[in-house]
């Protein structure tokens, strides 16, 4: 899988207790590994408020939170807060 | 992915019989009262008579003293919880919140809340129990209005509850638990290029999920910490983590086993018995049947939020949407966790919206905690944004589905939290209803035509499935998800188009905790779509096992042999000239070829598409008794592919019948104590047959590519659009609108004595 380049959005106000306020980036990864890993990175602590808190958009389609999940080139990820269903 | 085309389909979208089908009409079906163990005890739940209330002091000597009392349980009996919200499932939770809704400590939040529980040899003894157990309360202030619980000055339900999600964060303590907000656009650019505005204020009542079976379980504890819980839920393994975390259990000693399930709607997903089953089997030493009556059900489970909520929307002359506003206030009940963030994204989401904001608050009243409830939130907000559309289209001349397809959302519309949609199927569902026949029909006097709109996002996640193949040929598909709404069948179905065999050869079942791999609950409307994957997965393993041991049987490589319409074949003449081998031939040499045919299949499915649904309805109101009569009832949904589409037809009837309740009937009536004073179906109104026309169904099929058939979840954005098609109904008849839910024959008397019209 070749690396790539996503545009990564934290929606839903969380961003302000990891990021300062930051929601938008641009980060290379593979995968939604990599994304995650990248955001811990720079910012200790997200990473496992997104894999515990957060559903994730990746080009519109929701997905829960897994390692797995491939991106393409210009892929559009979106971290939002838990669904609720019933 | 759609890999098999839809002209090959030998059972996707075909009507079998439903396996669940003969024991439910002769009456043996096992519901979860149904479960009846030898040495059981009765156990008996006590509950606060209070809407809130301090506990002093619980002393339950007397009780114990009592022949035939085995065990008195408290909230002394359970472990406590540190204060936080963890994951990994889907709805963060918090423990601190969850164990105190299970059986009250510090404080009863609301009347029917358990304060003990009482295991006895039988209901008399129980009862005369739990009048000897000594329970001193200080009475304190309650609310249950969510706007009076928002009020400066409304008695507190924690004291130290601090508003999350507002910036600088707030001194003061207040009822209210969290604010969100969405925003895309301008909003004041949008307002400004509007040529009409239209704002209201709208009020929704609480209202249950009204399941006809109430919540039943029985546990049993053993001496070395073992425990059995059969029960009737929407999911086990939901309940045996919860059980385990509330009883201070290994998981891998709890093994949940559930029952046939007689509705759930989203109301069987939380734990309230099951912990309290076990702590007292643990304490004494023999199994432990509850049975919820059904005031206990009204009084101390479910209900979905109640709502109070403020609406603006503006329009160009043409009808372009240029700017939506709203603010929404549900009800949380006596703990955190409305569903109002789905209220905010789901509330303008069928449009194409450049500048709109949702902005949210979560709020905590003396009423039991709210839980899911189809859909949950949408339909609230649905309600009062369904609701001014209608009124622009009217203000505008233009017909309201019109003005809904000249907004609707499409592939590619940016969504408000962010993400641009990925999937379509609403514009289909709207044309639908303008191609009706009976779109256009004439009406009569005092009647009217409303129609509105639904979104739900529609779930996927970790789903398990097993597929075993008989020595005879047939097949047994074993899967963790509690069949609510036909998914036995459905996956019989899948199972048996993946593998080519007879739709009849094929058992479906629903397996416990320890004879399936981990299965999220059913809800979300996610089993077709998810615990569907897992069926052809697993499906698709067989198949490659048994075209490894047809390879053997002819002594060929396995790359030569196929397996087509439930056989393997040569893949060529070059492999040799063989006939087929069908499933049952190869079944029958397994035990040379290897041994059993099994294969498990789990995923964390995603790539779900959202649901949408557009309906109308005619309505006839009576002006002297206020009483709207539903004439006809039309509901377009996208359902991806159908699986079965009689059982697609029955959950959009059956979303449809409860909305008609909710607009019409349903509210918890409280006493100036707090105390409800209709928790029964006598008093609360749920619709009867009579009540309801024969609702037509239209299914709308725009397949989803991420999964194999092509399913979309179709269980619950049915319920989203009636409550705000009947009130534009009644609009349309009578000239008065209508803000406030139930619209019961009392509201429409009163609206047509001094209410106003659009």
């Amino acid at each position: 899988m070749a690396e790539t380049t996503a545009r990564v959005v934290l929606s839903g106000g969380f961003s302000r207790r990891y990021t300062g306020g930051v929601r938008e980036f641009q980060i290379e990864a593979k995968s939604l590994r990599g994304v995650i890993k990248e955001l811990d990175r720079l910012y200790p602590g997200l990473g496992e408020h997104l894999e515990g808190e957060t559903t994730v958009a990746i080009d519109g389609e929701i997905h829960e939170v897994g390692y797995l999940q491939p991106l393409r080139q210009g892929s559009e990820v979106f971290f939002i807060p838990k669904l609720e269903g019933g | 992915m759609n890999d098999i085309a839809p002209s090959r389909y030998k059972w996707v979208g075909t009507r079998p019989v439903r396996p669940d089908g003969v024991p439910k009409v002769t009456g043996r079906a096992l519901y979860g009262a149904d479960l009846a163990m030898a040495g059981a005890l009765y156990g008996k739940v006590i509950r606060s008579p209070h809407a809130h209330a301090r506990i002093r002091s619980i002393d339950a000597s007397k009780a114990l003293a009592l022949p035939g009392v085995k065990a008195v349980v408290t909230s002394a009996d359970f472990p406590d919880h540190k204060f936080e919200y963890v994951g990994p499932e889907r709805v963060a939770q918090n423990f601190w919140h969850i164990a105190r809704n299970v059986m009250a400590r510090e404080k009863a939040l609301y009347e029917g809340h358990p304060v003990a529980a009482v295991a006895a040899a039988g209901k008399s003894v129980a009862e005369e129990a739990a009048a000897l157990l000594e329970i001193d309360y200080e009475v304190l202030p309650h609310v249950i209005d969510v706007d009076e619980a928002m009020a400066p000055d409304a008695p507190l339900l924690f004291e130290d509850m601090i508003t999350r999600g507002v910036e600088p964060t707030p001194t003061k303590p207040s009822n209210i638990s969290k604010r969100l907000e969405f925003v895309i656009g301008d909003l004041d650019k949008g307002f400004a290029e509007a040529d009409l505005i239209v704002e209201k204020e709208f009020k929704t009542a609480p209202v249950h999920q009204a399941y006809i079976e109430p919540h039943a379980t029985v546990a049993r504890v053993e001496a070395d910490g073992q425990a059995e819980i059969w029960t009737t839920t929407q999911g086990h393994f939901g309940v045996r983590a919860m059980t385990a975390r509330l009883c201070g259990m290994p998981i891998g000693n709890v093994r949940v086993t559930p029952s046939e399930i007689g509705g759930g709607f989203g109301g069987k997903i939380p734990v309230y018995l099951e912990p309290i089953a076990a702590a007292l089997s643990k304490k004494a030493g023999r199994p432990v049947k509850i049975v919820m009556s059904r005031d206990e059900v009204f009084k101390a489970s479910g209900p979905t939020s109640g709502a109070s909520m403020w609406v603006k929307i503006g329009a160009k002359k043409d009808g372009t949407i240029t700017a939506a506003d709203g603010v929404f206030k549900f009800q949380a009940g006596a703990f955190p966790g409305s569903p109002v963030m789905n209220g905010c994204l789901c509330a303008f989401a069928p449009y194409n919206i450049a500048n709109a904001r949702t902005v949210g608050y979560d709020v905590v009243s003396n009423r039991p905690k709210a839980s899911a409830y189809r859909a949950p939130g949408s339909p609230i907000s649905a309600f009062a944004v369904e609701s001014v559309l209608d009124i622009v289209a009217k203000k505008i001349g233009m017909d309201p589905l019109k003005l809904r397809h000249k907004n609707a959302a499409r592939p590619g519309t940016t969504m408000i939290y962010g993400p641009k949609m990925a999937h379509g199927g609403y514009v289909e569902t709207l044309e639908a209803l303008l191609n009706h026949p009976a779109y256009n029909a004439p009406l009569g006097k005092n009647q009217g035509r409303g129609v509105a709109s639904g979104y739900w996002f529609n779930g996927g996640g970790e789903s398990s499935a097993t597929v075993q193949v008989n020595e005879d040929g047939t097949v047994v598909v074993s899967t963790g998800s509690v069949d609510v709404g036909g998914s036995r069948a459905s996956m019989a179905m899948m199972a048996a188009e993946s593998l080519g065999v007879d739709y009849n050869q094929v058992r479906s079942i629903v397996a416990d905790t320890v004879a399936v791999g981990f299965t999220n609950p059913t809800g979300g409307s996610r089993v077709t779509f998810a615990t569907g994957m897992a069926v052809v997965e697993a499906s698709k393993k067989i198949i490659d096992e048994l075209r490894k041991r047809a390879a053997m049987i002819w002594d060929v490589d396995v790359d030569g042999v196929l397996w087509e319409d439930g056989q393997a074949r040569p893949a060529s003449s070059n492999v040799g000239d063989f006939p087929p081998l069908s499933l049952k031939e190869i079944a029958a040499k397994k035990a040379l070829t290897g041994g059993p045919l099994t294969a498990a299949a789990s995923v964390n499915a995603g790539g779900q598409a959202p649901g949408f649904s557009t309906q109308f309805c005619d309505v006839e109101v009576d002006p002297e008794t206020g009483k709207v009569t539903i004439l006809r009832y039309v509901a377009a949904q996208d359902v991806g592919k159908a699986i079965h589409p009689s059982y697609v037809e029955g959950q959009i009837q059956g979303g449809v019948a409860q909305g008609i309740g909710w607009a019409l009937n349903e509210e918890y009536i409280y006493d100036k104590s707090g105390r409800l004073d209709n928790a029964g179906f006598l008093d609360y109104r749920v619709p009867v047959a009579p009540d309801i026309p024969m609702i037509d169904a239209v299914l709308v099929e725009v397949p989803n590519p991420a999964h194999p058939y092509g399913a979309k979840g179709v269980g619950e954005v049915n319920i989203v659009p009636p409550m705000a098609a009947i009130a534009n109904a009644i609009a349309n008849a009578i000239d008065r609108r209508l803000t406030e839910l139930p619209m019961s024959p009392p509201r429409v008397r009163a609206a047509l004595d001094d209410g106003a019209g659009d």
